[in-house]
């Protein structure tokens, strides 16, 4: 459902990404590892469209949302409703494929790409639930969908603010503003939970956690993501978020490139031999 | 051209940033058709109501309750102020009273037209009230307001005209534990010129002047507030916020001078400038005075553009730039706006800012 084909992207005129090849097929979890400085980030940022990323070759192309209606499974307030079948009432197909890269950041997130950040950007002024109820209904009149009525919202807000340990009370701060490192991750997944994309990109959604934490997003990221129509890409230093999240591939990027793949056992290699060891 | 009617000139520290060739336009301007007053009165705010067209007094159209209509002097060396002499308002509450949701509507049609107004409220009264300017012409205003001792006067302006000039001079003295608020929005197409002269003359007075001025297209708005400390344990804040689209310029001066005797004053001043478009100008003049020693004086200055990683941000969770745009420009003038009081006050205040950012991005 995601094909990265050679993909070089520069930044300031420095060369970051230099003939990156990936492909990620539906149903499944990549994780990506690497060293500082390999490009993890910079891929995540150019999946999403930051204006300030060039690419200078290559392509990326994604299979589009197709719409749907149901609401992503929430223990809290879960009726049975909706569940990780894939769905089908669209005006899309399933074969059909969009060149990502001519899409703008809003219209990417409208086709189902998720960013989540690894510095989630705090925003004085605007609630969570003001954020992403915009975000939420931009991207469902973009795709010819009702708008969901406030009341709506709210619910499904809250039921992923509950599942995810998130008070509801946060619900109601500014984005981010005076969030500690682990409450703005889980305030990412949060999001993630509202807005049920179809693909996700999740930047070192683990840094910052504590353990319980970690388990907690973990799980979040299972329950939302793990589905048969679903795909992710969890960029990420450390092997523990994967004994939560278990990857179908793990890829090592070093230097702007995947230099080696393989099952989730390279990433505990990884872990105990180092990146240098592990990609030589 | 600006020697015909005797206005300030560019020459004048206070004045350097003022668009007096706009105000004589403004006043030069034919008489023309007329907005309709209703549609501008705030709806959920059951109160008198008075109409001013061109500066006169609509009796008809006007429930004006305890407000009296006379002629005022013009008492004040201001060279705006000193021309807004003749008939106008006043609300004079007594001691413990309450005068709420009062509402004042000027419609201008063109020409210039000047009105005095005052406000008197004795110990312990009460008085909140929304002001509208819409239309077209020079509007002059000259008001004066004196609170007694822990008296509490609510006051929001909202500058609407499609085009024009306002002026608004304040003057006010502020008794002990008496309080002024006072929040302007400059959301029309008219030039403006906002100035304030907040005297705290009792001890532990509060004085508050501030809000928003959006511009664009050529458009130019400007405040220029002065808070004077003159008893101990007083506070005041200045908060406003600038937004210049296109070429236009919003200007911003703020003052706060602390007498000797004026100990443990608390002063806050806030000026922010957000530019739109880099062909925009933001000028912001913070100054501070203080002759006594045991002070706090917060101030900050700061101009810029929208936060590209907060767009970014915005965007890559769905919503269009130019509705990212709008959603962090408005919450950029927000803080300032929501210190009036009146729900229904403020919502109207932020549905007005809202129509702007909409036409404006």
């Amino acid at each position: 459902m995601l094909k990265i084909e050679n993909l070089h992207a520069e930044i300031d005129g420095k060369e970051i990404l230099k003939g990156l090849d990936l492909e990620v097929k539906p149903g499944e979890i990549h994780a990506i590892m690497g060293p500082n400085g390999a490009g993890k980030s910079t891929l995540g940022y150019v999946l999403g469209g930051r204006p300030e990323y060039e690419v200078t070759q290559g392509s990326v192309t994604f299979q589009p949302n197709p719409v749907h209606a149901e609401l992503v499974d929430a223990p809290s307030f879960s009726s049975g409703e909706g569940k990780s079948s894939p769905s089908t009432g669209s005006g899309r197909t399933e074969e059909e494929w969009v060149d990502l890269l001519t899409l703008e950041p809003h219209e990417r997130a409208a086709v189902g790409m998720f960013l989540g950040f690894q510095y989630p950007v705090e925003i004085p002024g605007i609630s969570n639930v003001q954020f992403l109820r915009e975000a939420l209904n931009s991207q469902r009149r973009a795709r010819g969908e009702e708008p969901l009525s406030g009341s709506d919202f709210l619910k499904r807000a809250r039921a992923q603010a509950d599942a995810l340990g998130m008070d509801q009370d946060m619900l109601k701060r500014p984005v981010n503003v005076g969030f500690s490192g682990g409450e703005k991750k889980r305030n990412e997944m949060v999001q993630m939970g509202i807005i049920d994309p179809r693909f996700a990109i999740l930047d070192e959604t683990d840094s910052g956690l504590d353990i319980d934490a970690l388990k907690t997003v973990g799980e979040g990221i299972n329950r939302i993501m793990r589905k048969p129509d679903k795909g992710v890409l969890l960029i990420t230093h450390y092997q523990r978020l994967l004994e939560y999240v278990e990857p179908d591939a793990v890829h090592v990027l070093a230097a702007g490139r995947i230099v080696r793949s393989g099952g989730p056992e390279l990433a505990v290699e990884l872990e105990r031999e180092g990146y240098q060891a592990a990609a030589a | 051209m600006t020697q015909a009617l005797d206005l300030p000139t560019k020459r004048q520290e206070e004045w350097r940033w003022s668009d007096m060739a706009a105000l004589e336009a403004a006043a030069q301007s034919p008489m023309g058709d007329m907005p309709d007053a209703d549609a501008w009165f705030i709806h959920g705010l059951d109160g008198p109501r008075l109409v001013f067209v061109d500066g006169e007094y609509q009796a008809k159209r006007s429930d004006p309750g305890p407000i009296r209509v006379e002629a005022l002097p013009a008492d004040t060396e201001h060279p705006l102020g000193r021309r807004a002499g003749g008939t106008g308002w006043m609300l004079r509450v007594g001691e413990g009273g309450a005068e709420t949701c009062i509402q004042i509507v000027h419609l201008g049609s063109g020409g210039a037209n000047h009105v005095p107004a005052r406000i008197e409220l004795a110990a312990d009264a009460t008085a909140s009230l929304v002001e509208t300017y819409v239309g077209t012409g020079w509007a002059n205003r000259l008001t004066r307001i004196d609170l007694g001792r822990g008296a509490r006067l609510m006051r929001s302006v909202r500058l609407l005209q499609s085009g024009g000039f306002v002026s608004l001079r304040d003057e006010a003295t502020i008794g002990e534990a008496a309080s002024l608020v006072s929040i302007v929005l400059g959301a029309g197409d008219m030039g403006s010129r906002i100035d304030g002269d907040l005297r705290l003359t009792g001890e532990g007075a509060f004085a508050e002047m501030g809000g928003a001025l959006l511009t664009r297209d050529s458009q130019s708005q400007e405040a220029a507030v002065a808070v004077h400390h003159a008893q101990p344990e007083g506070s005041s804040r200045q908060i406003w916020r600038a937004v210049a689209a296109d070429t236009s310029t919003a200007s911003l001066a703020a003052r706060v001078e602390v007498a000797r005797d004026a100990q443990r004053t608390d002063g806050e001043q806030s000026l922010r400038g957000l530019l739109l478009k880099r062909t925009a100008t933001v000028n912001l003049k913070p100054e501070l005075e203080i002759f006594a020693d045991d002070v706090k004086c917060a101030h900050g200055a700061t101009v810029g553009e929208l936060d590209k990683r907060a767009l970014f941000y915005l965007e890559s969770r769905g919503v269009p730039p130019a509705r990212a745009q709008a959603m962090l420009t408005r919450a950029f003038v927000a803080d300032a706006l929501a210190r009036i009081g009146e729900e229904a006050v403020r919502e109207a205040f932020a549905a007005d800012a809202n129509r702007w950012l909409e036409s404006a991005l």
